[in-house]
């Protein structure tokens, strides 16, 4: 059946494509279906607008559920997808069972002379890109791109359907990250170092920072997968979160555009590097060139006063 | 022994890259091409597991005519030999176009036991093409890989997911994409340099695929890129004195409501 189709395996992905999914609905009047692996979440998505709620019950990696999901989407007009490591994967395969275009990471979705057009980020963060698919399209969104909709009316059912996943990639075993689960996509407030710390003891001096403004510690690729002083769910970067804090403080990194592509939309960015040429001082809104060993441990001071 | 195909793309860097102020317009005039970032790591790790335990390595690419100046630089990174389509068709293709020439291309050169492509290219970041490539030759996908080894025929490989890893299995044939933090790209040695003038590369032209029109099609058009603006105040206190910068900075902090 024709639709807007929404899919991710993380809940509060799924509820937050709804919103763009119901722009959708309206532009091209078309029902709006919700698909979701989990049944705790498929009543709070039966409330939230959405024409049907389908419930994908089968064992197996999210993203081993493609076929499936190709198969029940395949008359749809646009098919979104949270834009997880597993959720493009799902959106990738999805899009060639259809013959269908994909926008990767689009952050605007709107129909215009019955083509989706969507904008993204290309070269790294450098450029912005809009691209025009022809329908069927498919697009991932990131997380966090829009807020979850309001409850909207009654809550349709439920319907529930047993899918085959793709049984070919055998899940030997699932280690859970070895950082403490923090969710630097929630903080208000953030720390952010990079490769001007000369030591991971040295990161103590950000540390007493985010104390000090009750922020959360962040950083950049390098600091997270070349040196390893910081689980890599805490860096910031094309690759890695996005962000938009209140207020992000960029201490001893230069502001390359792979990184500032995810902390950008902060409201507020300081930087604080001894490097008076450094792009971020570009990017910031408020800026101290200075030694971070020396204005680290100032600033923290200043604000315990 | 693994019988590897490794694709790459062929990118401007975007280092060399200057956005104009006056219409944001992308000034691409200085900018070198260079070889995919996360692909040098899919060729590196393909190059790795050969040189372990024996096997093959081809490369394929589809790109302009600016291909060309890429066969020298991939075959020195480990390749046997190279196989490239190299059409104005390049210019303005999708994934699905990209993931449509690769296809043909492998059905008519493979089969291979793995093919392997990096987890994005560093020009568009579609993050399509194994997995497309994996659905039109019906094969399986494993992406975002850190880590794998290959014995009798099997793929094991540690996957990244958002919150963790996991450890998966797949008998070979296999699509898989490789995640920049799997190993750190060779800079090639002179030898390797000069070896490589020696490995055979042929070029396949785009119409000897025997795809139908409907197939370069691009699903996704794209329009003229605008470069990003930071329209920021940068407000920067740079007194001799750090404490007067920090005491101004805190005051501007203040006056933000922070």
């Amino acid at each position: 059946m024709a639709g807007i189709f929404v899919f991710s395996e993380d809940p509060a992905l799924t509820r937050q494509l709804l919103t763009p999914g119901l722009e959708l609905k309206r532009a091209l009047a078309q029902p709006l279906v919700a698909l979701t692996r989990s049944s705790a979440e498929a009543g709070a998505l039966a409330g939230l607008g959405a024409d049907r709620v389908v419930l994908l019950r089968g064992a197996g990696a999210p993203e081993a559920l493609a076929p499936a999901v190709a198969a029940l989407a395949s008359a749809a007009s646009v098919v979104l997808v949270g834009g997880t490591l597993r959720g493009k994967h799902l959106a990738a395969h999805v899009a060639a069972t259809l013959g269908a275009g994909l926008s990767t990471d689009a952050r605007t979705l709107r129909v215009a002379e019955g083509r989706l057009e969507t904008t993204r980020i290309l070269y790294g963060g450098l450029a912005v890109g809009e691209e025009s698919l022809a329908l069927p399209a498919v697009a991932t969104v990131p997380p966090r791109t829009f807020p979850a909709p309001a409850p909207a009316g009654a809550a349709v059912p439920v319907e529930t359907l047993d899918v085959a996943p793709d049984a070919r990639v055998e899940v030997l075993s699932t280690q859970p990250a070895a950082g403490e689960g923090v969710d630097i996509g929630a903080a208000t407030r953030l720390v952010a170092v990079g490769r001007g710390f000369n030591a991971r003891a040295d990161l103590d001096l950000a540390v007493d920072l985010a104390g000090a403004l009750q922020a959360e510690l962040a950083c950049t690729r390098g600091i997270a997968e070349d040196e390893h002083w910081l689980p890599v769910e805490r860096y910031i970067g094309i690759s890695g979160q996005t962000v938009k804090p209140e207020l992000y403080v960029a201490a001893g990194l230069s502001g390359q555009v792979q990184h500032m592509v995810g902390c950008r939309e902060a409201k507020v960015i300081v930087a604080i590097n001894k490097d008076e040429r450094a792009p971020i001082f570009e990017a910031a809104d408020f800026g101290i060139v200075g030694d971070l060993y020396t204005v680290l441990p100032l600033l923290t001071a200043a604000l315990k006063d | 022994m693994p019988n590897i195909l490794v694709c790459y793309k062929w990118v401007l860097d975007e280092q060399d890259i200057k956005v104009r102020p006056e219409d944001l317009g992308l000034d691409t005039s200085r900018a070198k091409g260079k070889i995919s970032d996360f692909d040098r790591n899919a060729i590196e790790a393909a190059s790795l597991l050969v040189e372990a335990q024996g096997g093959d390595v081809e490369a394929l690419s589809f790109g302009t005519q600016a291909l060309k100046l890429s066969v020298k630089d991939v075959l020195s990174r480990g390749p046997g030999r190279l196989t490239w389509i190299g059409d104005p068709a390049a210019e303005t293709a999708d994934a699905f176009v990209v993931a449509q020439v690769l296809a043909a291309a492998i059905r008519r050169a493979g089969p291979y036991d793995l093919i392997l492509c990096g987890e994005g290219s560093s020009d568009m970041f579609f993050q399509q093409t194994p997995v497309r490539l994996a659905a039109l030759l019906g094969l399986p996908c494993v992406t975002f890989v850190q880590k794998m080894t290959w014995a009798d025929g099997v793929l094991t490989a540690t996957r990244k997911l958002p919150d963790g890893t996991e450890e998966v299995r797949v008998a070979g044939p296999a699509v898989v994409s490789v995640l920049g933090e799997m190993n750190k790209p060779r800079i090639p040695s002179l030898k390797q340099v000069l070896g490589a003038s020696k490995k055979p590369s042929r070029e396949l032209p785009l119409a000897s695929l025997g795809l139908a029109p409907g197939d370069l099609e691009p699903r996704a058009v794209r329009r003229t890129p605008k470069g990003f603006l930071m329209n920021r105040r940068n407000i920067v206190y740079k007194e001799s004195d750090p404490a007067e910068n920090v005491a101004r900075l805190v005051a501007s902090l203040k006056a933000e409501g922070l």
